[in-house]
């Protein structure tokens, strides 16, 4: 007695299976491989993106005997970019250089998806890593300072923009470079500039103008452009010229990134 | 035959030669610790270049950057910005790269196999300390020719610069290395350092003067080691502004004490 299930058991499948379907199914499986492999370290990482971002709003008051309007709004409105890059671009990578340290890093790429569905997944998880954490901060900021926010559709757009730009680059930085060691030297490098030298958290007339025009052709000027445009009224001419920006920077990381993975070893 | 035939045991030439030695005193101490200082800058020597780099442009960075969350940076808040660079270059190596590289040598294994090497554990752990103190030196004094370039600052450098260097180094490094050793999770060390760094840098009075914060909140600096270290390198570097340093001194004293103390517990245990 040989019933159908157990032929098929046996025997290889004669289809390919492409398209739509086999994608989302694979995204679900990978999105859940995440989420369940994660699961610790992203409550953990919820928490304490609220604990830093929330930190950040409160304690940019203590740098002032007392606080100007400007400098507080700046940095309400630039804490949620670095929520939104938090996981994508600083902790990814050095995830990822954990798992080559620790030998995982071959398992996963041993697994039968596609690259696009993986960056997907991740993407996902970088969303799920951001948001709430910037939801917090920016209700605190407003509880705090009493801010004149104008929270206007184009933050949709904006939140995933940033987010998709931030992962992109992680992953770039984190399969595109060899060396683990390497890879958590640049992401330290970043945390350092998008804390201090890319007019994130503050005006960019506060920094020397050579600096201004050299952060044009990093992303995280116009990350900063595009959130900042949705969550305030104030007109900023730079909007669109900062969503083209972003966009090289999402294909060249991508490609990149996907150029690598696809490469035999 | 001849050549064999001196050496006591021709089966094992080797091993009696190595039971008559002493392996204790302070001779065998510092020998070992000369040892232990080759092979970690031997297994470091790819990365000092890099990390004595990073030091130096992490410490030099935050004194620019500092500067920019100011729309004017005015005298009072260049000289606590100047002043208080180096003892922010200080922190981030013994709290941050030091407990990272304990991680990572975990990681690796390294961990366990220096600690199965016959030498003291005390002399190990010495070996790492004067490593990493070397290494923090240059971007600690570049920190500082950076600031007073940028905000043309006037320092009036006194002899006290040298007990506050050592002092806030030894604090920094011992706090580090007890804390990387204590807590066995190689995660939860690679969190608690980052949220360690994100509170000395936000919160701790280090760039701006201390009256700016809730009593509350400065209560609790005065026994923390941050705001010490502060006072102490600001009180060798100018004249007049931190008067009070002796308290100070006995904090980071004692968190050197407390540091160098969990660090002889976790290597003194067997497992």
């Amino acid at each position: 007695m040989i019933d159908a299930g157990a032929t098929s058991f046996i025997a290889p499948r004669s289809t390919v299976t492409r398209g739509v379907d086999r994608w989302t199914r694979d995204y679900a499986s990978m999105l859940r491989w995440h989420l369940v492999s994660l699961r610790l370290w992203l409550m953990v990482l919820t928490v304490v993106q609220v604990l830093s971002g929330v930190g950040f709003v409160l304690g940019i008051s203590l740098f002032f005997a007392h606080i100007p309007v400007t400098a507080a709004l700046f940095v309400s409105t630039g804490v949620p970019v670095i929520n939104l890059l938090m996981v994508g671009l600083i902790l990814g990578p050095q995830l990822v250089a954990d798992q080559k340290s620790s030998g995982s890093y071959e398992y996963l790429r041993s697994m039968p998806v596609s690259r696009s569905v993986s960056a997907a997944a991740w993407y996902t998880v970088c969303l799920i890593g951001g948001i709430p954490a910037m939801v917090v901060s920016l209700v605190v900021a407003q509880l705090r300072y009493d801010l004149p926010l104008h929270i206007s559709p184009m933050i949709v757009p904006a939140v995933l923009a940033t987010a998709l730009a931030g992962t992109m680059l992680g992953y770039a930085l984190a399969h595109a470079i060899g060396s683990p060691m390497a890879t958590r030297l640049i992401t330290q490098l970043c945390v350092f500039v998008i804390f201090g030298f890319a007019p994130i958290l503050f005006p960019i007339t506060q920094m020397p103008g050579w600096l201004a025009d050299l952060n044009w052709w990093f992303p995280f000027r116009h990350m900063a452009v595009i959130i900042r445009a949705a969550l305030t009224s104030v007109p900023d001419s730079t909007v669109t010229q900062a969503y083209l920006v972003l966009g090289v920077w999402v294909v060249a990381s991508a490609a990149a990134a996907g150029w690598v993975l696809g490469r035999r070893q | 035959m001849t050549a064999l035939s001196t050496l006591a045991d021709p089966l094992h030439p080797f091993e009696t030669q190595h039971r008559t030695e002493l392996r204790s005193g302070v001779s065998y101490w510092l020998a070992s610790m000369a040892t232990m200082l080759r092979f970690d800058f031997g297994r470091m020597r790819e990365w000092a270049a890099m990390m004595v780099l990073i030091q130096m442009c992490m410490g030099a960075g935050m004194v620019i950057m500092y500067g920019f969350f100011y729309p004017q940076v005015t005298a009072s808040r260049a000289l606590f910005i100047a002043t208080g660079a180096p003892t922010l270059a200080l922190i981030p190596l013994g709290f941050v790269m030091l407990p990272g590289g304990i991680v990572q040598q975990k990681l690796e294994g390294t961990f366990e196999y220096i600690w199965s090497m016959p030498a003291p554990r005390s002399a190990q752990a010495a070996s790492t300390f004067l490593l990493y103190t070397l290494l923090a030196l240059p971007g600690t004094a570049l920190a500082l020719l950076v600031a007073v370039w940028r905000y043309d600052v006037p320092l009036s450098i006194s002899p006290l610069l040298i007990p506050s260097a050592l002092a806030c180094a030894l604090v920094s490094i011992t706090v580090g290395y007890g804390m990387a050793l204590a807590i066995k999770s190689p995660m939860v060390t690679n969190l608690v350092c980052n949220a360690l760094i994100f509170v000395v840098l936000l919160f701790s009075p280090i760039v701006y003067p201390a009256s700016q914060l809730p009593v509350w909140l400065l209560d609790v600096h005065r026994v923390l080691p941050f705001y010490n270290m502060a006072v102490v390198m600001r009180a060798g570097l100018t004249s007049g502004v931190e008067t009070q340093v002796g308290a100070s001194f006995i904090v980071l004293a004692a968190w050197t004490v407390a540091g160098c103390v969990v660090t002889a517990w976790v290597i003194g245990r067997r497992r």
